[in-house]
């Protein structure tokens, strides 16, 4: 009996850790496991823009044929959606062999979405004030506007698709990695501007009043609470 | 120069305007004519997106200070005609997304508090009015 009280304990203190915990779960998960995953480099695939993706069946029906696209096509959805996983042959056809044939440009967008899904992202958190933001939030900012330089494919990706190693993949890799720095200092060239349009909204209203701005990069993100003395 | 040095990112670092040589740099050697071409081309279409996006954040930004502005008065006008109000609001900026909540109640944290103190002293008075009797 008291084994019985024990063990329906035991349950109850793993279902409440379980709940308590769970969202924390992925943070633990193996990402070489899970992530790498063919069928998830596929999903990555499917995410590119519409133009790119119709180039991409038209080559899949140009190599495989009229059938290999229709189904291809049809199970799109399900596949982006994952409820059917794409199997070895597919990942095979749109991510070994297909690159073979797709244009540079398909080329680069394929690498990008790729880039920006599997390399490491960094979130950051803090509070800072209207008076202090600039000096508080300068050293950050470099460092992740500068990120893309040394952002990298894992290397269970480069190693399944070699294509990526190739000199004019390496090239759009370059190109790449500058666009992206681009894309960070426009994203923080009107910050001071945003700043003082933030601090006029807390001095022309009253209340409680919280505001939360979050700075998106292609690597990282940085969520600031901010506050005014 | 004074003003370049408060810049979060200083202009001279800057690409702006950038040339598709800019972001090309080294990257064309040990590549065949075919192969530079392509690369040069996508590198000036690089510069294109980039201007293109820059473009867009300046829109972003400035519509973000509009409705901020549009918050503002809103925010005023229920001040003025009632008591409790809440508004959240997100604004899509330049660099990312903005999120504003502004709350306003009668019944403030020291409201409560008072109120708090103010009822148990009120138990407390008819407890000892209870049991002197």
């Amino acid at each position: 009996m008291v084994y019985l009280i024990l063990a329906i304990a035991f349950i109850v203190l793993v279902g409440f850790v379980y709940q308590k915990y769970k969202s924390l779960l992925p943070l633990f998960a193996s990402k070489s496991s899970a992530s790498f995953h063919n069928a998830e480099l596929v999903k990555t695939l499917l995410n590119l823009d519409e133009k790119s993706f119709d180039e991409l069946l038209v080559l899949y029906k140009m190599e495989f044929g009229a059938g290999a696209a229709r189904y291809a096509r049809k199970t799109y959805q399900k596949w982006k959606a994952g409820k059917v996983r794409p199997n070895r042959q597919t990942f095979s056809r749109f991510l070994v062999h297909l690159p073979k044939v797709m244009s540079y440009d398909l080329k680069c967008e394929v690498l990008r979405h790729l880039m920006e899904e599997y390399c490491a992202k960094d979130k950051y958190e803090l509070t800072v004030y209207t008076d202090d933001w600039e000096r508080t939030l300068e050293p950050l900012v470099r460092k992740i506007i500068d990120k893309p330089y040394t952002a990298e494919l894992p290397a269970p990706i480069e190693e399944k698709l070699r294509w990526l190693a190739e000199g004019e993949m390496q090239a759009a890799r370059d190109i790449l990695r500058k666009s992206q720095v681009e894309e960070g200092k426009i994203a923080v060239s009107m910050l001071r501007q945003e700043f003082e349009n933030i601090e006029k909204l807390l001095d022309s209203t009253t209340g409680k009043r919280k505001v939360t701005h979050k700075l998106k990069f292609p690597y990282g993100t940085i969520t600031l609470k901010i506050k005014r003395r | 120069m004074e003003d370049e040095k408060k810049e979060l990112v200083p202009k001279k670092q800057s690409l702006f305007p950038i040339q598709a040589e800019d972001i090309v740099d080294n990257a064309l050697q040990n590549l065949d004519e075919k192969q530079a071409r392509e690369i040069t081309r996508k590198a000036a279409d690089e510069v294109v997106r980039i201007a293109v996006e820059k473009r867009k954040a300046e829109y972003r930004n400035s519509a973000a200070q509009e409705e901020m502005q549009n918050l503002i008065r809103n925010a005023d006008l229920l001040d003025k005609s009632v008591g409790d109000y809440k508004i959240n609001s997100t604004f899509e900026t330049a660099s990312g997304t903005t999120n504003v909540e502004i709350r306003k109640s009668k019944l403030t944290s020291a409201n409560i508090i008072a109120i708090t103190i103010g009822l148990a002293v009120l138990v407390l008075l008819i407890v000892f009015l209870v049991l002197r009797n």
